[in-house]
């Protein structure tokens, strides 16, 4: 599988202080250059106003007169804003999506902060690249138009199958436009609703398709995958549009697609919207999440996994209170771990705790992930999920890495917070994903 | 100040995954939470080298640790060239056919070129290309053999080199001498053929080709042969190629000489010496345990690929590297075969009798 097909031309870039009078330029060179490399008109402007919503935040919170990195990069399907710097200890608590300049003034959090510059855009995502060094990103996707065609074809399907590796840009329309047709009453997806934007989201290199398609040349069956982490591949699919040769189309995209990455990075294979019967039987049940819903009730989502390689087996960091379930887990998945318990034994904490919050509009979703220690962890998983669910979220999700010791205090934390664990990722960290879930998410 | 890894790295580096081999026995042991392992995932001769061999690791002169071996392996070369009958300089030995590998590679390809192999084959060739920056074309077997048409079809002006498996591992299939000798014929030169022979000795086919036999007609042909197989010393990492002068001349300028350590030298040249029937006894076993498992397997309704070779292929009906960490509770330890591009099939090494019933049971009690 290919890294994503990036050119130096698909990326501008503008380095300025961190200072108030340079706002114009900042949110200038963010919307001119989004609009150069491809974004319309109406997602150029959500993009800039999200870039003075952050511009000035870290004019006055964050690292004021300190340089910023700026670079407005082309996904093909959506646009992207990466603000890079450096922050000392002191002032890293200010990272947090929920923070304003004065932590403990509630009232001020909601109209402050990261959560305003989140609202005009579809993801934003706070990591660490390297020690005090931040990338805050920002994406808005492209608009494209639905699939015309929502009638099911009449003709029968033809002997014969070909598997396409590489397929064109009209198999692939066809291939979306067939997943939307048979997810409309079970949600999938989003973008198989837009055929166009599928199209363009192989061509940027970061998600690949592989199609079936029978003697006539129409599409049986497709798998769309990708990097889910470096580590591992999640693939959606396969979906099969011919009834009669599911066994079949099902267990030849698989085997494709896993062709595709067995001697890649990958180490396994996830797939979290649904597998077909045929071939859950090469896969493990990893557990599920609900998914809360603004309409109808909440759903089921199970999720299933299988590695590409022999399992290595791994030391895993956790908290007394989760050893249970992962003794259970680790027993049903049959993985090798040496689970190490961390105990709190007085040593002195100290500073702000931040958490990287991967908002996902179009799902009603937040994804918390623990990036800096502090003593404060208790309060700021309160105060992150208490203006989440102000914030209309539905969906909230925790990540514990138990590849990292420090972060095995949160255990107790959340458990005592409503948060749950629904599953082990293996290896989707530097050792494996635990995903805490919050329930009810309605205020 | 971290050096910045992202300038300095290639990027075919940089993106490439590296193998993590398995862990010691008593870690995995640990980790899987069993008395015992047995080892049916390298394919490793469980006999042992031959006696010759043994006795040399034995009296093996502590004082020599000190002193550099043989840095071309000059005795062992001579004696090699006198068993197939070439000139010493035809022949280079590397620490183990991976490093042979390697030389072949840096010798014919720089970043532009591209090879040609299988998809469903010994994964080095396609390794070493892809981290050199070298394109790997890797075309599908056909009915479990290589495709020689299609491999003559995925040839442009940018191959180098093409990678033939013979016989293949994992599916134990080969090509005869005459489906051998067609597709250099129909390569003509243009390319280097290298025919990787590390399960030679196993064969008994009758059709089957001794590459190295073939070298003076074909002077673009390279093979490669091992002693971590059938003569059981891979634990001293020793094996080698064999060429035309004028290519294993370029192919040495890539070489890095005294990789290959004194007593695996020394214990290579007592194998070739071998004369207590080492080859026929390891044939022996390995017959009798192919033929026991494929009954035991067929009695458990899975589909067994069994060619030339001390292995076998089982399909199993769900995932393969499920079975492979089940299995591991179960003390045995096998070939998940996913990486090979074989998912939901295992590879088994044919070892003695006593460890193929304990894979047999415990693959049962597995899949009950």
């Amino acid at each position: 599988m290919n890294p994503p097909n990036r050119h130096s031309n698909d990326t501008l870039g503008l380095q300025l202080p961190a200072r108030p009078p340079f706002l114009d330029v900042a949110t200038g060179f963010v919307e001119s250059s989004v609009r150069a490399l491809g974004m319309g008109r109406e997602e150029a402007l959500k993009l800039r106003l999200a870039a003075e919503e952050i511009f000035s935040y870290l004019t006055s919170h964050v690292r004021p007169a300190e340089p910023v990195d700026i670079r407005a990069v082309n996904g093909l399907y959506y646009g992207r804003v990466e603000f890079r710097f450096s922050v000392a200890a002191l002032n890293m608590g200010a990272l947090n999506i929920t923070a304003t300049g004065q932590f403990e003034s509630d009232e001020a959090l909601a109209a402050m902060g990261l959560v305003i510059a989140s609202r005009t855009v579809d993801r934003l995502r706070i990591t660490e690249e390297s020690r005090g060094r931040i990338c805050l990103a920002v994406e808005k996707e492209k608009t494209y138009p639905p699939s015309p065609d929502r009638t099911p074809p009449r003709a029968p399907f033809r002997d014969g199958l070909t598997i396409q590796r590489t397929p064109d840009a009209e198999t692939l329309k066809q291939y979306a436009g067939e997943v939307a047709r048979g997810q409309a009453d079970s949600p999938g997806p989003a973008f198989f609703d837009y055929p166009g934007k599928v199209v363009d989201m192989v061509a940027a290199g970061d998600n690949q398709v592989i199609a079936a398609v029978d003697g006539a040349g129409r599409v049986a069956g497709g798998i769309l995958f990708r990097f889910l982490t470096e580590r591992i591949v999640e693939i959606v699919g396969p979906h099969v549009f011919d009834p009669l040769r599911e066994r079949e189309i099902a267990g030849a995209l698989l085997d494709a697609a896993i062709a595709a990455v067995a001697r890649t990075r990958a180490i396994g294979l996830v797939s979290l919207t649904g597998l077909p019967e045929p071939v859950r039987s090469q896969f493990e049940p990893l557990g599920s999440l609900t998914f809360f819903r603004d309409k109808g009730p909440a759903l089921a989502r199970p999720a299933w996994y299988r590695f590409l390689h022999e399992d290595p087996g791994c030391p895993v960091w956790t908290n007394g209170a989760l050893k249970d379930f992962l003794e259970r887990e680790y027993g049903r998945l049959f993985l090798a771990r040496d689970i190490r318990e961390v105990r709190d034994l007085g040593e002195t904490k100290k500073g702000s705790s931040i958490f990287s919050a991967e908002i996902r509009r179009e799902r009603s979703e937040v994804v918390l992930r623990p990036l800096w220690p502090g003593d404060d962890l208790a309060a700021n998983v309160e105060r992150h999920i208490r203006f989440l669910r102000e914030e209309g979220f539905l969906n909230l999700l925790f990540e514990i890495d138990l590849g990292v010791s420090w972060q095995a205090p949160l255990v107790p934390v959340l458990l005592g917070r409503r948060f749950s664990p629904g599953m082990i990722i293996p290896f989707a960290g530097q050792a494996d994903l635990v995903v805490f879930q919050y329930h009810e998410t309605r205020p | 100040m971290k050096p910045d890894l992202d300038r300095l790295v290639p990027v075919c580096v940089r993106e490439f995954e590296p193998y993590i081999p398995s862990k010691p026995d008593r870690e995995l042991q640990k980790l899987y939470g069993c008395r015992r392992l047995i080892r049916l995932n390298n394919n490793e001769n469980p006999l042992g080298p031959p006696p010759g061999a043994q006795e040399v690791i034995r009296r093996f002169p502590p004082p020599r640790g000190a002193v550099y071996p043989s840095g071309d392996s000059y005795d062992l070369r001579r004696e090699l060239a006198a068993f197939h009958g070439i000139d010493p300089d035809q022949v280079i030995v590397g620490n183990g056919a991976n490093e042979v590998i390697t030389f072949v590679i840096k010798a014919f390809c720089e970043p532009g070129d591209n090879i040609v192999t299988a998809d469903r084959t010994f994964a080095v060739y396609e390794w070493v290309a892809v981290f050199s920056g070298i394109e790997a074309r890797v075309v599908p077997l056909k009915e479990g053999r290589f495709d020689d048409s299609t491999m003559l079809e995925r040839i442009d002006g940018a191959t180098k080199v093409i990678f033939l498996c013979n016989p293949n591992n994992p599916t134990g299939t080969y090509w005869s001498r005459d489906t051998l000798t067609a597709f250099l014929d129909a390569v003509g030169g243009r390319q280097i053929v290298v025919v990787d022979e590390a399960y030679f000795e196993f064969v008994e086919a009758e059709d089957y080709p001794d590459g190295i036999s073939l070298i003076r007609d074909y002077p673009n042909l390279v093979v490669f042969r091992t002693f971590s197989k059938m003569y059981g010393i891979a634990g001293l990492r020793i094996g080698y190629l064999a060429g035309d002068l004028k290519v294993v001349d370029m192919i040495r300028r890539t070489c890095v000489v005294y990789s290959v350590n004194a007593i695996a030298q020394e214990a290579a040249l007592a194998c070739l010496r071998d004369d207590t029937g080492h080859v026929g006894r390891t044939r022996d076993m390995v017959r009798q345990s192919r033929d026991y498992l494929k009954e035991e397997m067929g009695g458990m309704g899975l589909p067994v690929t069994s060619g030339e070779g001390n292995f076998l292929i089982v399909k199993l009906p769900g995932s393969d590297t499920l079975a492979y960490r089940k299995l591991m509770h179960e003390g045995v330890m096998i070939r998940p075969m996913t990486g090979f591009r074989y998912p939901n099939h295992i590879r088994v090494t044919l070892a003695g009798l006593e460890a193929m019933e304990a894979f047999a049971a415990a693959l049962k009690k597995i899949l009950a």
